[in-house]
């Protein structure tokens, strides 16, 4: 019994630790860009206040039964991710479902929510929806090819597919991976950027162009659940990017500190940046981030 | 908005304030005080630190801004994108056009008068308000947020009767579905 | 009597007797139909033994029958198929002509295929092979369309295939002297060095042909988007897995045992992995929804080659695993769109729109297939992508992880087209006239869907008869190193617990979504999909902002100069550069006697001025 509520209230703290972190880091996002625009910008709890606010808002309308399932699909993803994400390393509270998953089933339940999402905008009917969402999907063969090569890279080099094993061995070595195979982290940290979905790639959401694309026809409380998932889901990539790469964090500031500096990295190359036509949104990742996802197989197999 | 789901006060006072600090704007570039707005939200001026941001359509906007002059084609449209928008919903009227009909007071095809058609919460006065003038708005705005007085939505609902009488009046060829906030 | 025997000649006089029950009335007709299908199903699950087996001796030749734990794996879809099909069947034909042609057909390839993975010699595989390629032949040109392009591509292809397999057996006939497989399995490590590579190269020839592995898929797309749905679904269900059949055969039994055979699995794998890669891109590239899932067969039989073709054992597992799963919701699509075409006439992506509020029922299977084949937990698909992506890894195929990878996921692109063409999108009032199809089309479809969620949890249900089929092969027991119950490992000890992941999964989804659906739709109300935010603008009832049309464009942009390589084109001017030879050679055989006259006189003049030197 006390184990079960144990893992209840694990799960819980680690999804409201999620949440935080995930909604502050998209407020520092917004202060960042404004700062590089030369503006004041907004607090960087704005977007607490923005959720507090979607979430309060009449919700009068939908468009039927895939409209009202979307924003729960794309939650459902995102939650069974952040349990199988080994979030601490050796901490009994974010424990979760750490050991039933690994890498793979990890890269598929992350496809699993946007495409249960992409349903959803699909039955609003709005063309801009669709449109959208035919932009993201397309883009995600983009950017899977780079990512699943460093991924790959890192299996055979190590002979694990789970990402628990691979924090370990980096604690076993006393190096990290990105010093181990720099070009597995170059590759995957190039496909992160299709993957943050953050200027030059933002062509799903494009505002001016598609009208905030799958978004379009959902305010209120299923924009709330489209915003939180999209924070916790930045904090899987993160954490993910962060265990797979920098052996991962003991405590939660460390966490922090090595997750901020990694999400700096998309955001200061989107503010920097233009948008892309969708395909060169695709073909991007099928140049450099490709010969670096080579490099680093071969690397993993020769060296 | 339905106050009768928030029936602790406190609760109520911290939604107001969030909502007072997250404006969704749509703006709606009726006439010529669209070209206000750029100005109003990049960096000199940045409505951002005020919590106010674009929003790309009705269904996520919170304030609906008609900058400048309506032609009765615009109402109809503005109507409609005003009925789309979520509870609670604000409008503000921008420019002397919005307020009087301005230089246009004797056109035979512009709206004179706005709140005849829809709950004006804020006018901004002035051809063109300049972008202080603008903030100046939000401010105001966002005071009669936080002191439950914008209620423009729950006026028009409880007034439909009225304000459509007063559209069906003007617009000649009526196709609207039914309003279904 | 025994009863493999006795089911064959169930399903040979049944089909017989059915096509012709017709004049009595259609309903005894289909009641036949079902029968016919039903009772060998039954007679199979309830009596076949494995350790029997029959011979029916002819003048010279002796036919040998009998079940093996592999055919034993392929018969459950066989026989799953046929009977779930048959009852779509009967819902789908309703009203339509020539259905007794059609039955008997159906019937006849039902039976063929049976007797194909009864078989036990040469002789009688071969005779059932070609009974299936007719039945399906006559089947796939039923609607008359397009007969002399499409029929002929089949049967052409369909013929290099026997005759590569016809020549195959001679071959194997004139070293061992026997006809039996089991004689070529034991007799084929001695043989020379030629044969081991020439033998199971024909045999592959002609199981490709079936399994379409490019180059020999050219009839695919065609031949199954022409037959109609219904059997398509077993077209591509079980049909295709009789090429799957045998080339487990070939590669397991033949070619594992000699050094030389590794060139030939890869060369197998990789031809596999850029079918697959290939044919998904064309697959997205599709407006007809037939032809999409037809090109959507092609790649996912590309995924199932290959881990039949790597022969680890795992991959073997991800292939068979790969292979049911594909005859469940590959099926179960197929039928699908064969209930759309039935209720709206069209199975034009950019024509239908918007009926998921029409056909509930539909949509809930075209979801669950939809996700099954996406590979997206905790669905069955996962399981089979699962262990194919870990067996390519640990046996050191990156590329073609890379590959498979790659067409996985663009394999998300069609999954969303054919669903958002069909059900989602804006509902027009062209189609508010259509109905939800009949419950006899509806029930297999859901029971389909409903076996690939199971799977997914369960997968120990058929992972018990495949584990049994390889260590038939002399394959190692695979329970307990590779999956155990509802969990998978790797060799390396990693593993993925299904189970407890589909529970979370099922409990988060609950309390989501009784927080958000619930909630909200007891709060909001359905507005049409014509209230929508079109900046203002007010959409009429006849104004059609469907977009459906060039859906992928910018994808398809991107991808380009890999598209613009067609098999078809190299084997049309192939086809051409052969017709151009038969051409020049009809011009010198005109069949004019004095053009022949002409010739002799020509030889006799060479003769006569050379011919002293020649002969001198």
């Amino acid at each position: 019994m006390e184990g079960i509520l144990m893992s209840i209230l694990g799960a819980i703290a680690t999804f409201l630790l999620a949440f935080v972190v995930g909604m502050t880091y998209g407020g520092i996002r917004r202060k960042v860009i404004a700062r590089v625009q030369n503006r004041y910008g907004p607090p960087i709890y704005q977007n607490f206040i923005d959720a507090f606010k979607l979430f309060s808002k009449t919700t009068a309308v939908h468009h039927g039964a895939m409209h009202l399932l979307g924003p729960a699909f794309l939650m459902v993803s995102a939650v069974v991710a952040l349990m199988i994400i080994p979030v601490l390393r050796d901490n009994i509270w974010f424990t979760n479902l750490n050991f039933k998953g690994d890498l793979i089933f990890l890269i598929y339940i992350m496809t699993f929510g946007p495409l249960g999402m992409a349903l959803g905008a699909g039955q609003t009917g709005n063309p801009n929806s669709a449109i959208g969402v035919t932009r993201g999907l397309s883009q995600m063969v983009g950017f899977e090819i780079p990512w699943v090569m460093a991924l790959v890279a890192l299996m055979i080099k190590y002979n694990t597919t789970s990402v628990v094993d691979l924090m370990n061995v980096q604690n076993e070595v006393g190096q990290w991976l990105i010093f181990q195979n720099p070009f597995a982290f170059v590759a995957a940290i190039l496909a992160s950027l299709g993957m943050f979905r953050y200027a030059p790639f933002n062509i799903v959401g494009a505002p001016t162009e598609l009208a905030s694309g799958p978004a379009s026809e959902n305010g209120g409380k299923f924009l709330f659940t489209m915003m939180s998932a999209g924070s916790v889901f930045a904090f899987v990539k993160l954490t993910l990017l962060v265990d797979v790469f920098f052996g991962g964090a003991s405590n939660l500031i460390e966490l922090v500190i090595k997750t901020f500096l990694l999400y700096m990295i998309p955001v200061m190359y989107g503010v920097v940046n233009p948008r892309y036509r969708t395909e060169q949104a695709v073909t991007y990742f099928w140049g450099w981030p490709l010969l670096f996802g080579f490099l680093a197989i071969i690397y993993s197999v020769y060296f | 908005m339905d106050y009768g789901i928030y029936q602790d006060k406190l609760t109520r006072i911290v939604t107001d304030i969030a909502r007072s600090h997250s404006l969704w704007i749509l703006a709606y570039g009726t006439g010529c005080g669209a070209i206000e707005v750029p100005a109003t939200m990049t960096s000199r001026y940045d409505a951002e630190r005020l919590g106010v941001r674009g929003a790309a359509t009705p269904r996520q906007a919170d304030v609906l801004m008609i900058t400048g002059y309506l032609t009765v084609k615009t109402l109809k449209r503005v109507i409609r994108v005003y009925e789309q928008m979520q509870d609670p919903k604000y409008v503000i009227g921008f420019g002397s056009c919005a307020v009087n009909g301005g230089m246009y007071w004797d056109s035979y095809n512009t709206i004179k008068q706005l709140d005849l058609y829809l709950p004006v919460d804020v006018y901004i006065s002035g051809c063109m308000p300049r972008p202080e003038a603008v903030l100046e708005g939000f401010a105001k705005l966002q005071e009669q947020i936080r002191a439950g007085e914008a209620r423009g939505a729950t006026k028009y609902k409880d007034n439909l009767d009225y304000y459509r009488g007063n559209q069906k009046k003007i617009i000649k060829n009526w196709d609207f579905p039914d309003y279904n906030w | 009597m025994n009863i493999i025997i006795l089911i064959l000649i169930l399903f040979f006089l049944g089909a017989i007797i059915t096509a012709f029950s017709g004049k009595i009335s259609a309903l005894v007709q289909d009641i036949l139909f079902l029968i016919v299908l039903v009772v060998p199903a039954v007679l199979f699950f309830t009596g076949v033994d494995m350790n029997t087996e029959s011979i029916i001796t002819f003048s010279q030749a002796q036919l040998t029958f009998g079940m093996t734990p592999l055919s034993y794996y392929f018969s459950l879809i066989v026989m799953g198929l046929a009977v779930l099909a048959g009852f779509y069947t009967v819902g789908q034909m309703n009203g339509k002509k020539r259905k007794g042609y059609y039955y008997l057909n159906y019937i006849l390839s039902i039976g063929a295929m049976f007797g194909i993975l009864m078989s036990k010699d040469f002789i009688s595989f071969f005779i059932f092979w070609e009974i299936m390629t007719w039945a399906s032949y006559l089947i796939v040109i039923y609607n008359g369309k397009n007969v002399q392009k499409i029929g002929i591509k089949y049967f052409v292809m369909s013929a290099i295939g026997a005759y590569a397999m016809l020549m195959a057996i001679v071959l194997i006939h004139s070293i061992t002297g026997s006809f039996l497989i089991t004689d070529l399995i034991s007799e084929y490590t001695g043989m020379t060095q030629g044969m081991q590579l020439l033998i199971p190269a024909l045999l592959l020839i002609g199981f490709g042909v079936k399994a379409a592995l490019m180059p020999l898929h050219i009839w695919a797309p065609d031949a199954y988007s022409n037959a109609p749905m219904s059997y398509t679904a077993i077209f591509s269900g079980a049909l295709s897995k009789m090429g799957i059949y045998g080339m487990v055969i070939v590669f397991l039994s033949l070619l594992s045992k000699v050094p030389e055979g590794a060139l030939i699995r890869d060369i197998v794998a990789w031809l596999a992995a850029i079918t697959a890669a290939i044919s998904t891109l064309w697959a997205i590239k599709q407006d007809d929804a037939k032809r999409l899932l037809a090109y959507s067969s092609i790649g996912q039989l590309g995924y199932i080659i290959i881990g039949v073709a790597i022969g680890t054992p795992m991959s073997i597992i991800a292939g068979l695993f790969l292979a049911f799963m594909h005859g469940v919701f590959k099926s179960a699509l197929f039928m699908v769109v064969g209930a759309v075409e039935k209720q709206t006439g069209t199975t034009d992506l950019t024509e239908v729109t918007g009926l998921i509020r029409k056909m509930p029922w539909t949509f809930l299977a075209a979801l669950i297939s939809i996700i099954a084949l996406a590979g997206i937990p905790p669905l069955g698909g996962f399981v089979g992508k699962w262990m194919l992506y870990e067996s390519l890894i640990l046996s050191d195929h990156f590329m073609l992880v890379i590959l498979v990878f790659f067409s996985s996921t663009a394999a998300f692109l069609y999954c969303y087209k054919i669903l958002f063409g069909f059900f989602l999108g804006q509902e027009e009032k062209e189609w508010a006239h259509v109905k939800e199809a009949p419950a006899i089309m509806i029930v297999p479809m859901v029971i389909l869907s409903i076996s690939s969620i199971v799977l997914g949890t369960y997968p120990q249900l058929i992972l018990k008869p495949i584990n049994a089929a390889m260590m038939s092969f002399g394959l190692p027991d695979t329970y307990g190193n590779l999956w155990k119950e509802s969990i998978l490992f790797n060799k390396w000890g990693n593993q993925i617990a299904l189970a407890p992941i589909m529970y979370g999964i099922m409990l988060v989804f609950v309390i989501v979504t009784i927080f958000l659906f619930f909630r909200n739709r007891s709060r909001t109300r359905y507005v049409t999909t014509k209230d929508i935010s079109t900046s203002g603008e007010i959409i009429k009832e006849h104004e059609n902002l469907t977009f459906s049309r060039g859906f992928f464009q910018p994808f398809l942009r991107a991808v380009e100069p890999v598209m613009k390589r067609q098999i078809d084109k190299y084997m049309l001017s192939f086809a051409k550069g052969v017709e151009d030879l038969f051409e020049f050679t009809r011009r010198i055989y005109n069949g004019n006697g004095q053009t022949y006259a002409i010739y002799a006189m020509i030889f006799l003049i060479i003769l006569l001025m050379f011919g002293k030197n020649l002969l001198g």
